[in-house]
Parts: C-alpha cells; sequence; structure tokens
C-alpha cells in the first residue's frame, strides 16, 4: 500500500522516504519558514517526537508497523492553530508552497485517514476547543478540536446532551466525527453527527472562511454543509461546528433479550423500527461475540442476544417499552447484561492484548437494507472464515434504521506462513469488502474511508466519484488538502 | 462460569494441529510473559486522554497518554536516542494518575515511564533544571535549599505533624491552623525542626537513587521521633510514606501515616458553623484522590462542615490537576503548566473565587495564578469551624 520504511536504529537520522521528500524538497521548508514568523516554537514543531507521533493514527495494521519499527510516512512539520485566523494562515501558505495539508483530531480514525502520505504539514486542531451553550435553540457550538468526552460532560452538566456516544468519544474530537461522518452507541435515536451538524465553519484552499450558520432547516440549494461532512479533511479544515442538543432524558429503560436464532432477533428489531419507537441504543450480538463480550454472562454466553436502552420523556419511554416487549421474540434477560455493556462498552483493551502477540485483529462496519441483512450476514463471516490463518469472525448488529441496519464485523489471525501481517490483512479486507458489495450493502457505515477502503469507493459511488473529484478539484486545485485520502 | 479466554480455545478447537500450534504457542508466550505494559500502552488509542490535563490542554499527540508511552517504546528500541529532546515529551507529565482510573489495564503512564526517566538519570541526561533541583535536595534536603525554621512549636508529642517543604518555607499561617486544629481534636502534634522533603520531587524526575537517600533520611528521622502518628499537610508526602517507601522495602508500618483529610475524616469532629459568609468550591489535590485513593474523602468533609460548598464538574476521580503536579511540567515548561491552572480556576471561578484545597502545592499554584481567588486549606477552614 505504502513504501513502508524502517526507522534507522541509533543513527536518529529520520528522513521521510526519499519520493516524499523528492516532492516537496524545497517547498516544504520555504512554508516552514513563513509559518514560523507568525507561530511560537511550542506550537510548530520539526522534532522528531512530533514528526513520529503524527505519522499515524489508529489504523490497526499501522499498529503492527508501529512494533515493527516500520512507518507508513512521515509529515515535515505539525503545527498546532489556536484560533480560525491561524487556520486560514497555514491553509494560505501551504496552498501557495503547493504544500500537502493533513488535518488531525483525535487520531483514533481506524482507517489511516490521517496517515501523510505526501509528506507536507499536519494541522492539529485540539488546541481549538471552546464551546457555548444555546438554551434557547438547542444548540451547541463547537470548536473542531473539542474532546468527545469534554463536550458531552459539560453539556450533561448544563442539563443537556448531544447523544452523540461513539466508542472513540475519550480521545476523539468534535471535528473527527464531522470529518469522518461518525455516529455513536446512541444513534438509534439520537442519529448520526451528519443529522446533528446544524452549521458549520470551514477553511478552504486557498485560505477561505466559509461560514454556514444553523438554521432550524434550509432550502437555499444543495446543502453545502454535507460536503464537509465524511470528507475527511480532503476538502478544507473545519474550524467550528453548531450541533443540535437534548435535554439530559429524564428516564432510562434497560432490557435484554437472548433469541434462539439471529432473525429472530432481527427480525423484532425490524419490526420494532417500524413503529414510532425509538429505542437509543439496540445491539444485537451472535453467538461469538456474546462469548467475547459477556464471558461473564453464563445465560447468554454463546447465546444471540440484545440490549436495548429506551431513553427520553417518562411516557414516551413507557410506551416504548411495551412495544418493545410486545415485538421481540425471545427470552427477556433483564437490566444486568445492558448495565454490563454500558460499564464495558468503551474498552478496546483487546487491541492491546493481541497485536503484541502477532495476531491481526480489525474491525468492519457496513449498512444494509433490511432485505438484505440475512444474506450479507452470513455472506461476509463466510467469506473471512475460509481464509488460511483467520482465528475467528463475528459480528454485532450496533446502529438500526427503519430501513436497515449495520453490521459491525471482527476479525482476528495470525498471517500463516511466508504470509507478512500486511498481505493477510489486506486478504481478509478484500473478501470481506467484496461480499458487502455483493450483498447489496455499503462498504461503510460510520468510520469512513481513509486510505484502508480508498480502494472500494468508486464501486460504491460509481459515477459519483468522478463527481466528487471535479468538485475537489475546483475547491482545492492544487490538491493540498490530504491529499491520497479517500482516493482523491 | 466460562473464562475469559474459552471462546478462543473453542474457536481453536476446529482448528489443525499445525494451524493450531504457532497460535497458540504465540498466545500463550504473549499470556505467560505478557507484553510489557509500555507496549500495551502504546497499541491503545488513548482512552484516558479526557482524564490527562496535560492532553487536554497542550493539544499534541506527542504528550497524549499513549502518545509518551510510544515516545518511550521507540526509545527503548533504540528508534530515538535517549536524549533531552526526545526525553521532553516524557517529562510532560503531571503524575496526577487520573489515567489510571480509564485504563483497562490499571496503568499509570507516569509509573510506566519511570524506567526511561531513571535511565536518563543515571546516564547524567538531566536537564539543567533538574539539576538544580537535586542539588538543593542533595544538600538541604529540601526543594527550597537551606530553610530557617521559624515556628516555634513542641517538639515532642504523640502526633507527629510533618509540614512539607512548601508550608514549612513559605506559610507558616497553614502550619498554626493545622497545629490548632490537631490540638482541638485532642492530639498532642509536634514537629521535626529538621523535616526534610519525602523526596517525591525526585522520584517524579527520574532521580530513584536520590530518591532512595531521602527515603531513609525521613524514616530514620520518623522513627527517632517516637511518633506512632504521623499528619502531614502534603497528600504528595502521605503518599510517599505510605505507597512508595514500602516498594523501596522502607516500611515504617509501624507508624499511622495520615494526610490531614484522611485524619479528620476518621475523627468525629461537631463542627460549630458560625456564620456562613460565603459560598464555597473545592479542588481535591490529584495525590489524595488518585495516590491515596480518597475519592471523596475530602467533599464529604466539607459536607459534614455544614459550610455552603459547591462542587466542581471535575471532581473526585475526575479532578483536574492544579498544573503544578509532579515536580517535571512546571519546571522544563512554564506555560503549559500556567494554561492548565487557568484551565482549573476558570472552572473553580465559575462557583466561587474562595476555594478550598488541600495541598500546598495547589494553593500557592492558584494564588500564584490568580489575585481574586482566595484559596483556603482545608485546615485552615475547619479550624474556624471547631
Amino acid at each position: 500500500m505504502f513504501p513502508l520504511f524502517r526507522c534507522p536504529k541509533r543513527g536518529d537520522v529520520l528522513v521521510p522516504n526519499e519520493m516524499m521528500k523528492k516532492k516537496n524538497i524545497g517547498k516544504v521548508d520555504k512554508v516552514i519558514d513563513e509559518l514560523s514568523e507568525n507561530f511560537e516554537d511550542n506550537r510548530l514543531s520539526t522534532k522528531k517526537t512530533d514528526l513520529l507521533s503524527y505519522s499515524h493514527d489508529y489504523w490497526p495494521i499501522s499498529l503492527h508497523w508501529m512494533l515493527e519499527d516500520k512507518l507508513p510516512a512521515l509529515p515535515d512539520a505539525v503545527v498546532w492553530p489556536e484560533n480560525k485566523e491561524e487556520v486560514k494562515d497555514v491553509v494560505r501558505c501551504c496552498y501557495k508552497g503547493k504544500v500537502p495539508l493533513y488535518p488531525y483530531g483525535g487520531g483514533s480514525g481506524v482507517l489511516g485517514a490521517t496517515v501523510p502520505e505526501k509528506g507536507g504539514i499536519v494541522i492539529d486542531l485540539k488546541r481549538m476547543r471552546s464551546l457555548e451553550v444555546n438554551d434557547d435553540d438547542l444548540l451547541v457550538e463547537a470548536e473542531a478540536g473539542l474532546n468527545g468526552y469534554y463536550l458531552e460532560s459539560r453539556l450533561n452538566e448544563e442539563g443537556y446532551t448531544m447523544g452523540n456516544i461513539p466508542q472513540s468519544l475519550y480521545p476523539s474530537t468534535v471535528g473527527g466525527w464531522v470529518g469522518t461522518k461518525a455516529t455513536g452507541q446512541f444513534s438509534t435515536k439520537y442519529g448520526g453527527i451528519e443529522e446533528m451538524l446544524k452549521g458549520i465553519e470551514v477553511i478552504v484552499p486557498p485560505g477561505k472562511r466559509l461560514n454556514l450558520k444553523p438554521h432550524p432547516r434550509t432550502s437555499t440549494g444543495p446543502d453545502l454543509r454535507k460536503l464537509f461532512v465524511g470528507a475527511e479533511g480532503t476538502m478544507g479544515v473545519m474550524t467550528k461546528g453548531w450541533f443540535k442538543i437534548w435535554p439530559c432524558p429524564e428516564n432510562r429503560i434497560k432490557l435484554s433479550y437472548t433469541s434462539k436464532r439471529l432473525e429472530d432477533a432481527v427480525e423484532s428489531v425490524r419490526n420494532i423500527m417500524r413503529t414510532e419507537a425509538e429505542p437509543a441504543v439496540v445491539r444485537i450480538y451472535d453467538e461469538m461475540e456474546t462469548k467475547r463480550h459477556f464471558y461473564d454472562y453464563e445465560e447468554i454466553y454463546g447465546k444471540i442476544a440484545t440490549v436495548i436502552i429506551i431513553e427520553g420523556d417518562e411516557k414516551i419511554t413507557k410506551a416504548e417499552r411495551e412495544i418493545v416487549e410486545e415485538e421481540f421474540i425471545g427470552e427477556y434477560k433483564g437490566k444486568e447484561p445492558v448495565d454490563h455493556w454500558l460499564k464495558t462498552r468503551f474498552s478496546v483493551k483487546e487491541a492491546s492484548e493481541f497485536v503484541p502477540m502477532g495476531v491481526v485483529f480489525d474491525t468492519i462496519e457496513v449498512a444494509v437494507n433490511w432485505s438484505n441483512a440475512g444474506e450479507l450476514y452470513e455472506n461476509v463471516v463466510e467469506a473471512i472464515k475460509p481464509i488460511k490463518g483467520v482465528l475467528f469472525a463475528s459480528a454485532h448488529a450496533s446502529h438500526f434504521y427503519p430501513q436497515g441496519i449495520c453490521f459491525y464485523f471482527t476479525f482476528a489471525g495470525t498471517p500463516p506462513r511466508k504470509k507478512d501481517a500486511e498481505s493477510f490483512y489486506q486478504q481478509v479486507w478484500s473478501e470481506a469488502m467484496k461480499a458487502v458489495i455483493d450483498s447489496g450493502g455499503t462498504m461503510s457505515h460510520h468510520h469512513g474511508v481513509g486510505r484502508q477502503r480508498k480502494d472500494w469507493l468508486g464501486q460504491e459511488l460509481g459515477g459519483g466519484l468522478e463527481i466528487l473529484k471535479k468538485i475537489k478539484e475546483k475547491i482545492d486545485k492544487r490538491n493540498i488538502m490530504n491529499p491520497g485520502n479517500l482516493g482523491l | 462460569m466460562p473464562g475469559k479466554w474459552d471462546w478462543l480455545k473453542e474457536e481453536l478447537s476446529g482448528f489443525s494441529m499445525l494451524t493450531k500450534l504457532p497460535t497458540m504457542t504465540k498466545f500463550l508466550k504473549g499470556k505467560i510473559s505478557g507484553p510489557e505494559d509500555i507496549i500495551k500502552c502504546s497499541m491503545c488509542p488513548n482512552m484516558c486522554r479526557h482524564a490527562c490535563p496535560i492532553s487536554i490542554v497542550d493539544g499534541k499527540e506527542t504528550t497524549s497518554p499513549a502518545g509518551k508511552s510510544r515516545i518511550g517504546m521507540m526509545i527503548e528500541n533504540d528508534v530515538l536516542s535517549l536524549n533531552e529532546e526526545n526525553l521532553l515529551p516524557i517529562h510532560m507529565c503531571l503524575s496526577c494518575g487520573c489515567c489510571e482510573n480509564w485504563c483497562p489495564f490499571d496503568f499509570s503512564v507516569s509509573d510506566i515511564l519511570r524506567p526511561v526517566k531513571k535511565r536518563a538519570v543515571e546516564k547524567t541526561i538531566v536537564y539543567e533544571e533538574f539539576g538544580e533541583l537535586f542539588d538543593d535536595l542533595k544538600r538541604n534536603g529540601t526543594i527550597y535549599g537551606e530553610i530557617e525554621d521559624q515556628n516555634n512549636f513542641a517538639h515532642e508529642g504523640d502526633v507527629l505533624y510533618l509540614r512539607g517543604c512548601e508550608y514549612r518555607e513559605n506559610n507558616s499561617q497553614v502550619i498554626d491552623k493545622t497545629m490548632s486544629v490537631l490540638k482541638k481534636v485532642d492530639a498532642d502534634p509536634f514537629i521535626l525542626p529538621d523535616e526534610e522533603c519525602c523526596g517525591i520531587p525526585a522520584y517524579n524526575a527520574g532521580n530513584i537513587g536520590l530518591f532512595e537517600k531521602l527515603i531513609e533520611n525521613m524514616v530514620e528521622k520518623i522513627r527517632e521521633s517516637g511518633a506512632d502518628k504521623v499528619v502531614t499537610s502534603c497528600p504528595s508526602c502521605a503518599y510517599a510514606y505510605k505507597k512508595l517507601y514500602p516498594e523501596f522495602d522502607q516500611n515504617i508500618e509501624e507508624v499511622e501515616i495520615s494526610h490531614i483529610v484522611e485524619f479528620l475524616e476518621e475523627k468525629k469532629i461537631k463542627f460549630n458553623l458560625k456564620r456562613d459568609p460565603y459560598e464555597f468550591t473545592f479542588h481535591e489535590p490529584c495525590k489524595l484522590v488518585n495516590g491515596l485513593g480518597k475519592k471523596d474523602s475530602m467533599r464529604d468533609l466539607l459536607e459534614r462542615t455544614g459550610l455552603s460548598v459547591k462542587t466542581p464538574r471535575r471532581h473526585g476521580e475526575e479532578t483536574f490537576c492544579c498544573g503544578s503536579g509532579g515536580t517535571t511540567v512546571p519546571r522544563l515548561n512554564k506555560k503549559l503548566s500556567s494554561e492548565i491552572v487557568q484551565e482549573r480556576l476558570s472552572e473553580l471561578k465559575r462557583l466561587s473565587d474562595e476555594i478550598i484545597t488541600s495541598c500546598p502545592t495547589c494553593k500557592k499554584t492558584f494564588e500564584n495564578a490568580d489575585e481574586e481567588v482566595k484559596v483556603h486549606d482545608i485546615a485552615e477552614i475547619v479550624d474556624s469551624l471547631l
């Protein structure tokens, strides 16, 4: 995928690979010089420690590279702006110097979207983190670098929630949520980030500010805000967003079930989603996933299990509960499994446990309409399992819509002899993507595209990819914004 | 009840021995020896970033908790040289222990990286700012150089009150009030005129050899004092005496050691709320909450006083460092330290300008950062209510 290069030992002569260096030589130095006039030392860095820290995100294969002292790429500098004027300055300088620029949030993306593959400047927004709550309009104005947990806990303190609780809540940022078109664990009620985003401020090349203010709804041509949702830093640098918020729910109901067949659980939720009930959380686990996630719950271990959280106004939640109880085909298992899920839902420790042992481990989240749901699940699991070296492939369904479902597949394996971690990893991904597309699904539900999925984007969008490329070309003629990402 | 890894065993049972064996070998090898903590931490996407004051305020991947571990791992692997520039991110740690509260492995990044810091000192890679600190500690046994003891308190009694370097040097008022509180709860407090540093600044900066010497000094002094109870105003000192000294085989278990909050929470004190003119807020020191594990003790004690006290958003195990914790950050990056103080103060000031804390360093830090706030040691408040 990339011409990986090995960090030299002891020499400390870390240089980006020759290809990147040739492309940027001279220009980058000039841009760094220009930026250093406005940025203090501690907010513009070419130190090795900083360059190494921004050479990757949380792309699982890059963890293996890290342990082998290999790098996919290295930026030439990192800059930490504190306001939109400084962001404008960075975009202007990079555009003028034709130097690649990579926006960076919390670095918890899992598809390599921030890997600075062509060298250049990484712009980390995390020092831009103000927020303001507008009680009358139920909106929060948040700068792009604001930490997810910080935002949600500040809102909770004032009696609100945004309802966007991704597994990466603790490390991720608001800008990262918008950039990857993220969605959270409570999305079945509160929606994805694209539904929460009501207004956005972006700095686009060659350094212009675009301010699309929040309105309850607007009928003013194509929705430009959406151009930046899921753009993963390829169209500009988001500096601020306005998001809808909700009063904190007054009631929360926790329910769990086991079902004899996966189809029963899926059909139950499909029927619930056809009513006006909107449970905040619904998660259906297959047999393997209940073994992994509920190993200390004997009643659930190895079975098909569903956890449900209903929250909101007391009267409405009561009615929603009645609907769920009426529709669910399965055995009621109480609230304890839901409490267990709430307690463990942010755990990502398996990566720390498996990767150092040489186990290749990743997740693939996709979405599909109800009519193809069963087929897609079967096809993807069956496509991954026979690959030599795969230890397991399993899934849970984590987000639901009246039209369909998101399946979140997990696989792990050890590369067979004569195969390195990356070839094994790519083989699994390739088989899985093919199965998803053949089964009528969409290849990404909420992790985005990044550098890992870019090769399949054409199949997914058809002629749409060409249109996307033309839009990008018009906005960013010199292709400085995260070049290579999304295949743009 | 199934075990944590039973699912993996079950899955592997379907494979041929040829497939199974290498995987099981790797797995078992990993489970027995376990990947080093520094590697495990490096493989994490920073699931404690939100709790780390450095990471929130500095906003850099390099100084994020997992980012620091990755730098440490690269130094250990010789990808990066062990030098002052590369060590700098590792020292951007307040040792507040907040990361530990959110880590599934209970790691403290500060502890994980201690061997790297220690190796640097052993190889005489020492920042100038640390050199001065080490010299003061070596020469005078305190972080302030030679201290002239101005207090005229008893040198014998039943409770040894260890004031800590900061109050001893700069705040006789709190010392007076603490002695007064101790007397009012029927103790017979006394001080050590030649009290020395607990050693934690050396420990934080990686000078473990010096730390061990300071431990020996203080253990000897405490034993010689004959006290069976020690009370201190400084939660870092209490943490050192109670938690770190035993790790270095210097267990003074015959002596009961408490931070002033721990000491007072045990007492059945009847508070006399004479007047309630102010609305207070409070700031719990990291070492009390995370080091000594007293997650709610300070808040509970304040509640018992009957005072009007507002709870900040970040409290208990989510408390947020004052910016001066851990010795190294205020010495190597004053600007960052000051930004963290402002972050914490802005949160506290939204509730009240009257702040109660129970740590000499936090008190001094807030007072130096903002003239508008009035910062009280908890002993001053308690004394006024007895």
